[in-house]
Parts: structure tokens; C-alpha cells; sequence
């Protein structure tokens, strides 16, 4: 499971950052595209407005057929108080900015993409692609709820992947 | 003129003041900053090295719940000033918590009292590891 949720994650940044290049936070002290996953960073970056955190909830595995299918819940949080400059006033628009990017970097074709293996990079190496893919369903919005001064969303896509041979 | 002699007055006496109940030192853990297009720690393959750095002087009130720490703002501008962060606030967002008597405590919050727009306190709610 941990290589699709990964490789969800790579496949989603590159996507993000494609689409709007204007879209990066700034996390200890790097520039880096707006797109971060909660589970990998310290806790103080969960707050971080402007910008698409992964939070991985549901996970379960169907042993059925002949390679293990994994399903997983990924709730993608997300959260602005507009801009400075306009007082916030433009929060709604920049959320809707946000819904708009997320949709089309999730349910644009192909919803699928070849499965990496990134464990090598803890020692150096570099990806390695396996033999199977995920792949991931349309997203759906969650209603805005109003934290102080920002507006707020919580997505959710149901992301699959075969389980193949001495994955974690 | 006034006004800076005010606010210097206001950091003097709580460095004073702090030296006199407790005067301790404390550390504040900070990791190094991230390596830029590195994969490996977005996707929590690698962690970073920490740094500490000392904080004085301190007066620790430790609690059931959560602990408040009252820093120097003397000492806090100092560290912001040399570690070239935008302020204090960032600094104790950036921070994996603070080291007291060998426990990281996570910072919940921080708070400046200021005197003439400078601080010349720091108060930090801080929660210890669950056991």
C-alpha cells in the first residue's frame, strides 16, 4: 500500500504543478509545489493554508483474486484566507481556484498511472517502476466549512492498486 | 526617544526578572532545512538533523495538561535575528519543540507581550509526550 500511496502523491504534485506552477508553500525554508502529505511532515505544517494536504484514512485489502486489490481513502484538505491584499475578501474565489484545480488534476485522463517503488531513495538510489498500476476514482467535494477566517474543504478519492509481491 | 527607552526598560526588567525566578536554560530543537526537489523527505524516507539551541533565561511553569514557558525576548530576537527567520512566530512554527531536562515538549502556541510594538517576553504553551 505504501508504494501507491506514494505514487498517488508524485502523480497529484506533478499534476498540481503543472497545471499552476504558481501553487508552492514554503516548508523549512524550501520552495517546493503546494501539495503535501500530513503523515510525512511535522506536525506544524498541517495548518498550512493555500495548499493540498493528503491524509490518508480507509485502507483495506481484498485477497480474492489473484493479486490482492488495496483500497484507499485519501481525504485531501485544503484551506485559504484569500489574500492580503484584498482583506480576504477574495477567499471565496481563490476556494473555488482550488476545487477547480484539484478536480481537474484528479479526474482528468488517464486515471491511472504506473506504480514506483521509492524505498531506494532512503539510500541514494532512485525509483523503480513496477509492474502494476493505480488507479483512482473522481473526486468528490466535501461542503465548505468556515474556520476563523478561512474557508475550507475536505475532498475525498478513492485510490486502488494491486498488491504484488512483497509489498508492504 | 521615549518610546525606545521604554521598550528596552520592558526587556531589561523581564530578563531581570526572569534570571531572578528560575533563570533556567532551555533548548529549542530545530531541523535543518529541507533539501530542495528531495523526494525521499516528502515522502518520509528520510528525516532531517536537528539542531539545538539554547534558549536563556527561561522560567518554566510545568502543569497536568500543558507547561508555559516564558522566554527572554531578548534571547528569542537574538536567535531570530542570527538563524535569519522572518520572526519569532516562524521560529517556533519551524521548531520540533523544546527540550526541557531532556523531554521534548511540543509547542502549542506562543505568545509575545510587547511593550512600544517590541517584545520583551515570549510565553510558550508547551505539551509534554504522551506516555
Amino acid at each position: 500500500m505504501q508504494n501507491a500511496k506514494d505514487t498517488f502523491y508524485e502523480m497529484l504534485r506533478s499534476r498540481i504543478a503543472a497545471a499552476n506552477p504558481e501553487r508552492t508553500i514554503v516548508l523549512r525554508g524550501v520552495t517546493r509545489p503546494g501539495v503535501l502529505v500530513e503523515e510525512n511532515e511535522f506536525v506544524s505544517a498541517v495548518t498550512v493554508a493555500d495548499c493540498f494536504r493528503l491524509r490518508w484514512i480507509d485502507a483495506s485489502v481484498n485477497a480474492e483474486n489473484a493479486l490482492p486489490v488495496a483500497t484507499l481513502t485519501c481525504e485531501v484538505l485544503y484551506e485559504t484566507a484569500g489574500t492580503a491584499g484584498n482583506v480576504g475578501m477574495d477567499r471565496g474565489r481563490l476556494l473555488t481556484q482550488m476545487d477547480a484545480e484539484l478536480a481537474a488534476a484528479l479526474n482528468a485522463w488517464p486515471q491511472k498511472t504506473a506504480k514506483q517503488n521509492y524505498a531506494a531513495l532512503a539510500t541514494g538510489g532512485s525509483a523503480a517502476a513496477m509492474a502494476t498500476n493505480i488507479w483512482w476514482s473522481d473526486v468528490v467535494l466535501g461542503p465548505l466549512v468556515v474556520k476563523g477566517d478561512r474557508f475550507a474543504r475536505t475532498a475525498k478519492v478513492t485510490v486502488m492498486s494491486c498488491e504484488e509481491a512483497g509489498e508492504l | 526617544m521615549a518610546d525606545v527607552l521604554c521598550s528596552d526598560a520592558a526587556v531589561r526588567t523581564a530578563d531581570t526578572l526572569l534570571r531572578a525566578n528560575g533563570g533556567r536554560a532551555v533548548l529549542l530543537r530545530l531541523p535543518a532545512p529541507a533539501v530542495a526537489n528531495n523526494d525521499g523527505e516528502q515522502l518520509g524516507l528520510a528525516t532531517p538533523q536537528f539542531q539545538d539551541v539554547e534558549l536563556a533565561p527561561c522560567a518554566f511553569r510545568k502543569a497536568e495538561s500543558t507547561s508555559t514557558l516564558l522566554i527572554s525576548g531578548s534571547a528569542v530576537q537574538a536567535i531570530v535575528g542570527s538563524l535569519k527567520f522572518n520572526s519569532a512566530e516562524v521560529l517556533f512554527e519551524t521548531a520540533a519543540g523544546v527540550v526541557v531536562d531532556d523531554v521534548l515538549y511540543t509547542i502549542l502556541s506562543s505568545t509575545a507581550t510587547t511593550a512600544d510594538g517590541k517584545a520583551y517576553v515570549y510565553s510558550l504553551e508547551l505539551r509534554a509526550p504522551d506516555r
